[in-house]
């Protein structure tokens, strides 16, 4: 009996999912076959989609060996602490009187709080770093405008990645920040902020 | 970037060279010296985006500053307005309210829209009113209202479809459900043209329409118009009774407008205003409305406040009634 | 011969300079949205709605039919050089061409698309013309129990679309089914799933799916093996096809222009399912079905001559009923209305001009699509030289703008890194995420016609296997389900006894 460890954690997933989506279709009137509720259909998917994680957990018990990479201590430390800094702050966030406070800002907020403390670690880099500066651009872009976003999410971005040299990089925000504003600005007339506004 | 470059040559040729001249006398002025933000809260390609746009060219014209329409749907067209109730009282936001986002949804999302209709806004003008009409399949054998209400009345009832659920379309169908006595089978759609097209191919023998979605299929006689809910015939249907004429008591008139935030100067919601109706009032655009359906709104900036408080009163017990909840 | 006297007519109008220009202009702009990721046809024809104002309306609808096919030339660009599916025809694009791509055979994969798609439009044009009228009875006679049986089917075979085990990617398709529930309910107005947030009730946004599931999720693993990235930029290969494999394509073009064809007849989702119906169908009979998810030419040339053909033919419910088949044809009804037209059943003899104009210049798009794209191959295959750490930031920004130009929020580029991550996570578990997208598009679809479908029969299930189109459908779906479960149950088992013995 070989565990194939992907479709485990697969079908785990899958019935995560199916189970939490019952739950919330509770809310949900089902109606009756006829005059379908708005609870109908979802109930039909999730049942479904609850029948079929537990065929992949069936199947991933005799189907392996396929594992994976066993995570190292700081690698699931800084994960949990991402998650729990991530949430704090989120909440702190979304507590604060003005702009922190305002809309999706404090999603935002948490959101790239949570990646920037997971990154600490090197090999969580490519994921969370790429992750917490496309959140940046979403935080950014708003207040202080399309170019700053860009700057700062392309240099944040850039840490991602070892190769980089500083001079490439600043070239790269310059030759994006122009051609993004060629591209949308000047041509497709999208309507965002472009300088920071006082 | 060739696509680039010929883009510019077609704007410049039909919209930027004229605007540039103007751009610069505006300046001089206090009130309008930058562009005006149009929010439309539904996404493009419905009937008021369409309007919007029109009404925005319009406004580009007469006001010398380019304004710009912006779409923000979602929520039964609540999000974009509850942005522009937020927005700063400086004439510079204005949205496209109408009767999804003014009257019906604000009862349907209770609770959950945090604007008021009437006093979180500064009403501006009537744009629109459209009528709804009642339209059935040539083949159903229904006729008059009378028709319709026998066959709903007998075995398997009436399937009535509308453009979705919670629309006013919809609504109607509920209160003639209660006029008539015998409730309707509402079949809601994702839009008026796969509405209209399950009526065309007698999938489903009525639907409840307003009236600009119907006036093509109406002339070429694809469906058959049973009943105009207005209060008098449409000039451009005058063979089509009203419901009232056929005994029963209903009217509704699908309508949209401009409104800006509420605390915008009295002196630019005139100004808005008199700009609005001078442009709906050309013949030629009271032509292009006429010949879609709709009549052009000739409300003052009060009139239309008030307006909006009525249709507020009228639509919150029906929506109850309907049981159209977002809960 | 009224056919040819009425196609002359059409080009006599199409021919003109002024509406040569708009068609080429059309052809530009749609070229290029369709590249940028994003941002759709949809934005930009309501944003150049007001241009063409001043022009007659048989120009004004040239031009917005040819950003709207050139949105679909230029959307298969991003999809096979870089993984950005733009659109739902372009999630199945990325399969083969995306790993074309990293062959070595991005040159091949664009050329391929873009001489299928020609071929599929000339074909579709002929289609339209000749027959538009006589098809359009066909969309009349689907009712909604008929699509619910389609779209099952689609659901069905879309689980083919995945690479590895049958039954994770049909727990995918479901998975996309479910998060296609999220928003408001049409049929009663109810919000599900939606957490009290206002941006949710009109659900989850596709391109943010798309984009984070594929292009973000894609450059968090490119970043993760740097050498599989290097063999990337290294290798650009020939651009031109092989003899080989241009006679493995033309079999493929012609089986997805005819899938194409048809179901782009269907409003509402037909367009959507010919390009991985056209997929599906190379999968289980090309020659080179062997090759499948390593970078089969046939699932490039497939399904782009069907999204072509389907894009095309979709105008004939507006043509002939004056009923719109997606948001695009809406927008177009709404340019017509403006210039004071009722489309509908007499549009062709109220307006010969603009309907034979259209189509000839239908054609004529398609060619000058072809010239465009072709030279520009070369220049878009070099793109894939210029380094990665210079491309992934660029990536990055481009997707942003697009997810968030959608609809002004930056909630929408939250919800792209909230999939991005899931993307990525998934394709660690070898979940594949094409499945999901399809289950995602179809199956909000799929519950509306069998809720309508139910209310109209007054509760009685039997209206499935009554009806002819709906009882085959659902015959084929289980055919379908039958012969793909087959092997995989059995490949379990040989496993199991394997390991046991």
């Amino acid at each position: 009996m070989k565990i194939n460890t992907k479709d485990l954690i697969s079908a785990a997933l899958l019935i995560g999912f199916a189970v939490v989506g019952l739950w919330l279709n509770m809310d949900h009137t089902l109606g009756t076959a006829r005059r379908m509720g708005p609870g109908y259909m979802p109930m039909l998917a999730f049942w479904i989609l609850l029948g079929l994680g537990a065929i992949v957990l069936l199947l991933s018990l005799f189907n392996g060996p396929d594992p994976i990479p066993m995570w190292t201590g700081p690698e699931i430390g800084f994960l949990l602490a991402g998650a729990v800094g991530g949430t704090a702050a989120g909440l702190v966030a979304a507590g604060m009187p003005g702009w922190v406070g305002a809309g999706w800002n404090p999603l935002g907020i948490g959101l790239f709080v949570g990646c920037m403390i997971v990154s600490v670690v090197k090999s969580w880099r490519p994921l969370f770093l790429i992750s917490a500066a496309f959140t940046l651009f979403g935080l950014l872009l708003e207040p202080l405008g399309l170019m700053v976003a860009i700057a700062t999410s392309v240099v944040l971005s850039a840490f991602a990645d070892e190769t980089h040299k500083p001079v490439g990089v600043l070239g790269l925000v310059a030759f994006l920040c122009a051609l993004c504003w060629a591209v949308f600005i000047y041509e497709l007339d999208i309507r965002v902020p472009v300088w920071p506004v006082f | 970037m060739s696509w680039a470059l010929s883009r510019r040559t077609v704007l410049a040729g039909s919209v930027v060279a004229g605007t540039a001249s103007r751009r610069a006398l505006a300046q001089a002025g206090a009130w309008p010296s930058q562009p005006i933000r149009l929010v439309v809260p539904f996404a493009p390609g419905g009937t008021t985006d369409l309007v919007a746009r029109l009404v925005a060219a319009g406004l580009q014209e007469r006001l010398g500053v380019s304004v710009i329409v912006e779409n923000r749907a979602g929520a039964g067209a609540t999000v974009g307005s509850e942005a522009v109730a937020r927005a700063a009282p400086d004439g510079y936001t204005l949205v496209m309210s109408n009767i999804a986002s003014h009257a019906i949804s604000p009862a349907v999302y209770r609770g959950r829209v945090r604007y008021d209709p009437v006093a979180d806004f500064a009403h501006i003008a009537l744009v629109v009113s459209n009528p709804t009409v009642w339209v059935a399949n040539p083949r159903s054998g229904i006729r008059t209202l009378q028709d319709a209400a026998a066959k709903a009345r007998g075995p398997g009832g009436l399937d009535v479809a509308t453009s979705g659920a919670g629309s006013s379309n919809h609504l109607m169908v509920v209160r003639m459900g209660q006029l008539i006595g015998v409730e309707l089978n509402h079949i809601p759609f994702r839009g008026a043209g796969p509405a209209m097209q399950a009526v065309i191919a007698g999938q489903v023998p009525m639907m409840s329409d307003s009236l600009p979605s119907s006036v093509a299929h109406i002339r070429q006689g694809s469906v058959v118009a049973v009943g105009m809910a207005s209060a008098q015939r449409h000039p451009a249907f005058p063979d089509v009774p009203t419901f009232r004429e056929q005994g029963f008591d209903l009217a509704s008139d699908s309508w949209f407008g401009l409104s800006a935030p509420a605390g915008t100067p009295a002196a630019i919601v005139e100004r808005l205003n008199r700009e609005t109706r001078a442009f709906l009032g050309s013949a030629e655009v009271r032509a292009r409305f006429s010949e879609l359906g709709g009549t052009p709104g000739d409300l003052t900036a009060e009139g239309y406040g008030d307006f909006v408080r009525r249709e507020v009163a009228l639509w919150a017990p029906l929506v109850q009634a309907a049981g159209a909840t977002a809960d | 011969m009224d056919l040819f006297a009425n196609l002359a007519h059409g080009f006599s109008v199409a021919l003109t300079f002024n509406n040569l220009l708009f068609c080429l202009i059309g052809c530009l702009i749609g070229t290029a949205i369709g590249v940028l990721p994003g941002i759709g046809p949809v934005a930009t024809i309501s944003l150049l709605l007001p241009i063409t104002f001043g022009q007659p309306a048989t120009t004004a609808i040239i031009m917005l039919a040819g950003i709207y096919y050139g949105a679909q030339y230029g959307g298969s660009t991003t999809a096979i050089l870089l993984n950005l599916p733009g659109e739902v025809s372009s999630v199945v694009t990325t399969l083969e061409g995306y790993k074309m791509a990293r062959r070595g055979r991005a040159g091949a994969a664009l050329t391929v698309a873009a001489l299928g798609s020609f071929f599929a439009g000339t074909v579709a044009t002929v289609v339209v013309a000749a027959s538009g009228p006589l098809l359009t009875q066909v969309a009349l006679s689907f009712g909604p129990a008929d699509y619910f049986s389609l779209m099952f089917l689609g659901l069905v075979i879309s689980a083919v679309l995945a690479q590895g085990s049958v039954v994770k990617s049909i727990g995918m398709v479901v998975l996309g089914v479910s998060m296609g529930m999220v928003g408001t309910d049409v049929q009663t107005g109810q919000q599900r799933f939606t957490f009290g947030i206002p941006e949710l009730s009109d659900g989850v946004g596709f391109v943010s799916m798309a984009m984070g599931m594929f292009g973000i999720a894609e450059i968090i693993l490119n970043l993760e093996r740097p050498e599989a990235r290097s063999v990337m930029s290294g290798k650009v290969g020939s651009l031109m096809m092989t003899r080989e494999e241009f006679r493995r394509a033309v079999p493929s073009v012609l089986r997805g222009t005819l899938v194409g064809t048809f179901l782009g007849i269907l409003p509402g989702g037909g367009a959507a399912l010919s390009s991985f119906g056209s997929y599906m169908m190379e999968r289980k009979v090309s020659k080179g079905r062997h090759e499948f998810g390593t970078g089969a030419i046939e699932g490039v040339a497939g399904p782009e001559s069907a999204n072509n053909a389907a894009s095309q033919t979709s105008f004939i419910p507006l043509l002939t009923l004056g009923i719109p088949a997606n948001a695009v044809m809406a927008l177009m009804v709404g340019a017509l209305i403006i210039q004071g037209i009722q489309p509908g059943p007499r549009m062709v003899e109220a307006q010969p001009d603009l309907f034979w104009g259209l189509i000839a210049s239908m054609w004529v798009g398609n060619l000058m699509l072809l010239v465009i794209n072709l030279p520009m191959i070369g220049m878009w295959v070099k793109l894939l030289s210029v380094p990665y750490r210079f491309m992934y930031p660029s990536i990055m920004i481009f997707c942003a703008i697009g997810v968030y130009s959608l609809q002004n929020n930056v909630f929408d580029v939250y919800q792209t890194v909230v999939f991005g991550i899931f993307g990525y996570l998934c394709s660690k578990l070898r979940l594949e995420a094409a499945p999901m997208l399809i289950g995602f598009v179809l199956g909000p679809m799929m519950e509306e016609h069998l809720r309508r479908a139910m209310l109209l029969s007054r509760g009685d299930p039997m209206v499935f296997v009554e009806r002819p189109i709906s009882a085959t459908m659902l015959a084929i779906a289980a055919i379908a389900l039958g012969a793909m479960l087959m092997p995989n149950l059995r490949k379990g088992k040989d496993a199991a006894l394997q390991e046991g013995g």
